[in-house]
C-alpha cells in the first residue's frame, strides 16, 4: 500500500494540511478531501477541461495533477470567484450572454476566462475561441461563452447568444 | 367562476414575463459551482463500485473465477451474471420498436457477451482504486466467437448470429409504410434519382458522465438512489421492476444533470447493479463512469444506411419517395433502441402523395445504441436533401427553385404525409426565401461555377426539414408498446412567504426547463418570476410524469403548469374576493398581491393569503384548506417544427480541404417563451450537427471488432476555436395544437448541418460529378469523392 503523503495548500485563500494518497489527483482531492464539488471530472486525461482550476494563477487541469504536487502552492477554484452571494463580473456576464446550460462546463470555462482577464492580455474573438478550446462544452454551441469572455475582456456588452457584437 | 373568465384571463397579456429572455433560474448556483450533480454526492460510509467489462466483441463466459477479488481486504461484494440473472428481472425497454423480437438482457452478461464494454462483473470496496484492482483480480475466461460488425454485413447470410436462441438472424424487425402506389409512380417519373447514404456512429458525450449513488434502509424497506437521468420515474419503474421491489419502495432523486441529449434516458445494468450492491452490503454504494466506460457502455447514436429513392416529373413535381433504411441497434436492446423517427419525416416539408419508407432493425457486435438528439431526423436530412439537389442537377433546375417548388404552402396544411405524420401549421417557403436572400443566393450564383481568386471552388448547399417535436397522443404509444405517456404533470403549492413551489419531474440538464415553467407560471398566475422556486427531479417529491425527451418538455409541460397555475390563482381569488367585499371578476394577481382592477387601494398580499389557506383560517364558506394544484395536460398532437439551412463552402478541389464560410438558419419553433433560451438551444444542437457532420465517428476496426478511438483524445467533438459562425433566423408561427402555440426546439439544430454542408461541397465540385453520400464529411473523404468521380472507379481504392 502506498504510503500517504502531508501536504500544505493554499485553497481559495484558507491554508489546509492534509495527508493525501500520492495516487489521489489534484481535482479527486479539491472534491472528495475538501469538498469543493465545483471543479467537475470529466475524462481524465487533461482533454474535456472540466476540471480546471488555478495554480499560483495560472490555468491547469487538475487530473493532471497529482494532488502532492500541490504541497507549497496556492488554488483557485470557482468557489472563490463570488464574494458573499455576489456574482463576479464574469460569472455575471456568462448569465447575462447566456453562456450556460448543464453548467456542467461553467467551472472550467470560468477559471480558463479568470486567468485570461488576469494575464491582462487583449484578445480578439478567435484568439478568445482558441484560448477557450481547452474547455469542451457540448450544451451551448460557444457562442454565448465567447460573448461572455470578450464582455469581460474587452468591455463589450455581454448579450444573449447571437446579440453580440464583433460579429 | 364563469369558464369563459378563466379562459379570458388565461389568455390575457401578462406581465411580460412570457417571450422574454429572463435571466435563467438555474444560472446562480451552477456558476458559484453549487451544483449538486450526482458525483457531488457522497453519503458518509460510502463504498464504491467498479464493473468488469468484456474486451471482446462477441464471447463465450467459459468461466469466472471471483475467489482473488472476493479474498481482498477492502472488498465487501461481488457478482456476476449468474447471480444477476437469478436475483433480478431483465432491464425493460420504454419503446420497443413494434414488432420486434423480445430481447431481455440483464445488467451482467449471463453467458454470451455481445458487444465490447458489456459488464459482465461488479465488485464494491472502501475506494474505487481498490475495486478496480479487485476486477483486475477476477479471472474470467473468455471463448471469442465470430463477431459482425457493419451494419448491412450482419443482414447476409453467413454472419454470425448474435441471438441464436431468439433469432434466426440479426433482423430484430423490419416496419414497412406507404401510401399511394410509389412504385409505379417512379416507372413512369420524368426523372429518378437515387442513392445509398451512410450516416456514421456517433455518441452524445454529455460532459458529466453517467453516475449513481445507491443507498438502502432495509427496516424501512426504502431504497434511494441518486441517478443522473432524463427520466427520474421512469427509472424508478425500471428500478422497481428489476429489483423485484414495489414502487413504493424506491425513490429516485435526480439533482442536476451535466448534459443527457437522450443519452441518459432510462435505467442502465450500472445503476441496478450498484443499488443491488447497497441492498447487500447495507451500505452506500457509489459509481461514476469513467470516460473509457462512457465510449463503451453508454448508448450510441445515429448510425444507419439508407437507400432513398425520389421520382419526378418533367417539371420538377415530386411524384414519389421511397426510403429503405437500416439502423445499427449494435448488440442488444437499450432503454430506447434506435433511431424511430426516420420514417415519421422521411418525406421532409414537400408534397409528395405517394411513398413508401421501411425501417429494418440489425444487431451488430457493437455497444448498443439508443436515443440521441434529432433520433433519426438528421439521418434521413442527409439522404433526401443530397437526392434533391442530384435532382436539381439532373433535371436543369436551380436546387432554390426546385425545392420552392415542391415545399408545402402554408394554405396545405395541415397535411398528412406518407408516413402519417401530420403538419400541423407553418410557412415552411419562408424559412427557405430568408436563408436564400440572407446569403445573396442570387449574387453567389451570378458569379457562376469554376474556382475563385484563391484557388477555391464555391459552392451553396441548401436543406429544408421538418421536425417533430412532442409526439401524439397515448393512444399513439399505447398501439406501439411504448411504456410512458404523452403528458406531463406539475404541481403548484402555494407557500408561506407569498411564493410558489413549482414541483416537477423533468429533472434539469440544460434545457432550462425551470426558467420556462417559471415564466409561464409568471405569466398565468400573476406572480413574480422570482417568488417561484422551482424542485425537479425528486421522485419522491414530484408528480408522476413522462420525462423530458423527443423535444416534448415544453409541450406538454406548458400546458400542466398553465392548468395548475389558473386553478391555483382561481382559488388564491375567490379568498380574495372575500376578503375585500368585491366581485372575483375585478381581481387579478398582480406580483406579490392581489389587486382591484377598479380600485387598486383593495389590495391583499399573496403571503396572507396562502397562510391564510394553508392554516384553513378566513376561507370562504365552503372552500376547502390548503393551496395546491396538480394538473396533467396531455396535448392533443406532436406539433412539427421546421426550417431551412443555407451553407458556403469553399472548397480546395486538390487537397480536400474544405471551409464553411457561411451557415444561416432559418427555424420556426413556435411561439417562443425564452428567446435566449430558444437561441441556445438551437446553436448547441447545431454544434453537434457540426460535429456528427465533420469530425466525429466512433471506428470499429474490422477484424478485431474493437472500438478504436474510444477515448476523448481520439473522438473529436467540435471546440470553441471549430464552430463555424453560425447565423439564425426565425419565425414564430404559432401551432394551433400545442398550448401557447409553442413547438420543441432542442432538436433542431442536429439536422441540417449534414445535408447543408455535403450539397454545398457537390455544389461547389458539380463540374467533377462530385457525389458525397456519407457522414462524416472529412477532407480525406472529399479528396476521394474527386478521385472517384474522376476515375469513374471506386475512390476507396484509390
Amino acid at each position: 500500500m502506498d504510503e500517504a503523503i502531508e501536504i500544505t495548500v493554499t485553497v481559495n485563500g484558507t491554508v489546509h494540511r492534509e495527508t493525501v494518497e500520492p495516487r489521489m489527483h489534484a481535482a479527486d482531492f479539491l472534491r472528495r478531501v475538501l469538498g469543493l464539488t465545483g471543479t467537475h471530472v470529466g475524462c481524465e486525461q487533461g482533454v474535456c477541461g472540466m476540471c480546471t482550476v488555478l495554480l499560483d494563477g495560472e490555468a491547469v487541469k487538475g487530473c493532471l495533477l497529482l494532488a502532492p504536487q500541490l504541497d507549497g502552492h496556492e488554488v483557485r477554484t470557482v468557489e472563490s470567484l463570488a464574494e458573499g452571494g455576489e456574482l463576479a463580473p464574469l460569472q455575471q456576464a456568462f448569465k447575462d450572454a447566456h453562456g450556460l446550460q448543464c453548467g456542467f462546463c461553467t467551472p472550467g470555462m470560468l477559471m480558463t476566462a479568470t486567468a485570461l482577464k488576469e494575464s491582462g492580455r487583449k484578445l480578439d474573438r478567435d484568439e478568445i475561441r482558441e484560448e477557450m478550446s481547452g474547455v469542451l462544452c457540448r450544451c451551448t454551441g460557444y457562442e454565448g461563452i465567447v460573448n461572455a469572455v470578450d464582455a469581460v475582456l474587452n468591455g463589450t456588452v455581454a448579450t444573449a447568444a447571437g446579440e453580440g457584437e464583433g460579429r | 367562476m364563469s369558464e369563459s373568465t378563466t379562459t379570458e384571463r388565461t389568455e390575457r397579456k401578462a406581465p411580460g414575463v412570457l417571450g422574454s429572455s429572463v435571466p435563467r433560474k438555474e444560472d446562480n448556483r451552477l456558476l458559484q459551482g453549487d451544483g449538486r450533480f450526482t458525483d457531488d454526492v457522497e453519503p458518509a460510509h460510502s463504498l464504491h463500485m467498479a464493473v468488469g467489462r468484456c474486451p471482446f466483441p462477441h464471447a463465450r463466459v467459459e468461466s469466472i473465477d471471483v475467489e482473488p477479488a472476493v479474498a481482498m481486504p477492502g472488498v465487501h461484494g461481488v457478482y456476476t451474471g449468474a447471480e444477476i440473472a437469478a436475483r433480478t428481472e431483465p432491464l425493460s425497454v420504454l419503446r420497443p420498436v413494434p414488432g420486434a423480437v423480445n430481447l431481455p438482457f440483464y445488467a451482467l452478461a449471463a453467458e454470451v457477451c455481445v458487444f465490447e464494454g458489456q459488464p459482465v462483473v461488479s465488485v464494491v470496496a472502501d475506494s474505487r482504486q481498490i475495486a478496480e484492482d479487485a476486477i483486475e483480480a477476477i479471472w474470467i475466461d473468455y471463448e471469442p466467437l465470430d463477431h459482425v460488425s457493419d451494419t448491412l454485413a450482419a443482414l447476409e447470410p453467413d454472419a454470425p448470429v448474435l441471438h441464436p436462441e431468439q433469432m434466426e438472424d440479426n433482423l430484430l424487425v423490419a416496419n414497412p409504410q406507404e401510401r399511394g402506389d410509389a412504385q409505379e409512380q417512379l416507372r413512369n417519373a420524368a426523372a429518378v434519382v437515387e442513392g445509398t447514404f451512410r450516416i456514421g456512429r456517433v455518441t452524445a458525450l454529455p460532459m458529466e458522465p453517467r453516475a449513481v449513488v445507491a443507498e438502502w434502509r432495509p427496516g424501512a424497506r426504502e431504497l434511494t438512489a441518486h441517478v443522473s437521468t432524463q427520466v427520474p420515474h421512469l427509472v424508478r419503474m425500471q428500478l422497481a421492476e428489476s429489483l423485484r421491489l414495489s414502487e413504493g419502495e424506491v425513490r429516485v432523486i435526480t439533482g442536476d444533470v451535466g448534459g443527457g441529449f437522450g443519452l441518459k434516458l432510462g435505467l442502465y445494468p450500472e445503476e441496478l447493479l450498484a443499488c443491488l450492491h447497497a441492498i447487500d452490503t447495507r451500505r452506500p454504494v457509489k459509481w461514476t463512469e469513467d470516460r473509457i466506460e462512457h465510449f463503451r457502455a453508454s448508448t450510441h447514436g445515429r448510425e444507419s444506411v439508407h437507400e432513398y429513392k425520389i421520382g419526378a416529373d418533367a417539371d420538377g413535381n415530386f411524384v414519389a419517395m421511397t426510403d429503405r433504411y437500416t439502423t445499427d441497434l449494435g448488440g442488444q436492446n437499450s432503454a430506447f433502441g434506435s433511431a424511430q423517427l426516420s420514417s415519421i419525416v422521411f418525406s421532409g416539408p414537400y408534397r409528395v402523395e405517394d411513398g413508401e419508407v421501411e425501417r429494418r432493425v440489425a444487431l451488430t457486435n457493437k455497444t448498443p445504441i439508443g436515443a440521441y438528439r434529432g433520433y433519426g431526423q438528421p439521418e434521413v436530412d442527409l439522404a433526401r436533401e443530397s437526392l434533391v439537389d442530384r435532382l436539381a442537377r439532373k433535371l436543369g433546375i436551380d436546387p432554390l427553385e426546385l425545392r420552392m417548388r415542391n415545399l408545402l404552402r402554408e394554405d396545405e396544411l395541415p397535411y398528412r404525409n406518407a408516413a402519417g405524420a401530420v403538419y400541423d401549421s407553418g410557412n415552411y417557403a419562408e424559412c427557405l426565401k430568408m436563408v436564400a436572400e440572407a446569403i445573396d443566393y442570387e449574387g453567389l450564383r451570378a458569379a457562376g461555377p469554376g474556382p475563385g481568386e484563391d484557388g477555391r471552388y464555391r459552392g451553396i448547399g441548401l436543406t429544408s426539414f421538418v421536425e417533430r417535436t412532442g409526439y401524439a397522443s397515448a393512444k399513439f404509444l399505447a398501439r406501439r408498446g411504448s411504456r410512458f405517456g404523452a403528458h406531463e404533470s406539475v404541481t403548484l403549492r402555494a407557500n408561506r412567504s407569498g411564493g410558489i413551489d413549482l414541483f416537477t419531474g423533468v429533472s434539469t440538464f440544460g434545457q432550462s426547463n425551470e426558467t420556462a415553467f417559471a415564466q409561464i407560471c409568471a405569466e398565468v398566475h400573476g406572480i413574480d418570476f422570482d417568488a417561484i422556486t422551482v424542485h425537479a427531479g425528486d421522485t419522491l417529491a414530484t408528480p408522476l410524469n413522462t420525462g423530458a425527451f423527443a423535444s416534448r418538455t415544453l409541450i406538454a409541460g406548458a400546458g400542466a403548469v398553465r392548468d395548475a397555475a389558473v386553478k391555483l390563482r382561481d382559488k388564491t381569488l375567490r379568498i380574495a374576493a372575500e376578503w375585500l367585499d368585491v366581485d372575483l371578476d375585478e381581481l387579478e394577481v398582480a406580483g406579490d398581491a392581489v389587486i382591484s382592477r377598479r380600485d387598486p387601494a383593495k389590495r391583499a398580499s399573496l403571503a396572507d393569503l396562502h397562510m391564510a389557506a394553508i392554516v384553513g383560517q378566513g376561507l370562504p364558506e365552503g372552500e376547502e384548506p390548503g393551496l395546491e394544484s396538480t394538473a396533467h395536460f396531455e396535448p392533443e398532437d406532436a406539433a412539427y417544427a421546421y426550417g431551412s439551412a443555407a451553407a458556403v463552402v469553399a472548397v480546395d478541389a486538390e487537397t480536400g480541404e474544405f471551409e464553411i464560410e457561411r451557415f444561416v438558419l432559418a427555424h420556426d419553433s413556435g411561439r417562443i417563451v425564452n428567446p435566449a433560451a430558444v437561441e441556445g438551444q438551437v446553436r448547441g444542437a447545431l454544434a453537434q450537427g457540426f460535429g456528427a457532420a465533420l469530425t466525429e465517428e466512433l471506428r470499429y476496426e474490422a477484424n478485431s471488432g474493437q472500438l478504436v478511438n474510444g477515448t476523448m483524445l481520439d473522438y473529436f467533438v467540435p471546440t470553441a476555436a471549430d464552430m463555424p459562425q453560425v447565423e439564425l433566423l426565425h419565425t414564430e408561427v404559432p401551432s394551433p395544437v400545442t398550448p401557447f402555440g409553442v413547438r420543441g426546439v432542442g432538436e433542431t439544430g442536429t439536422i441540417p448541418p449534414g445535408a447543408a454542408i455535403a450539397n454545398a461541397i457537390c455544389d461547389a465540385l458539380a463540374e467533377f460529378d462530385v457525389e458525397i453520400s456519407s457522414l462524416p464529411i472529412t477532407p480525406e473523404s472529399v479528396w476521394r469523392a474527386i478521385r472517384q468521380a474522376g476515375d469513374g472507379g471506386d475512390g476507396r481504392e484509390g
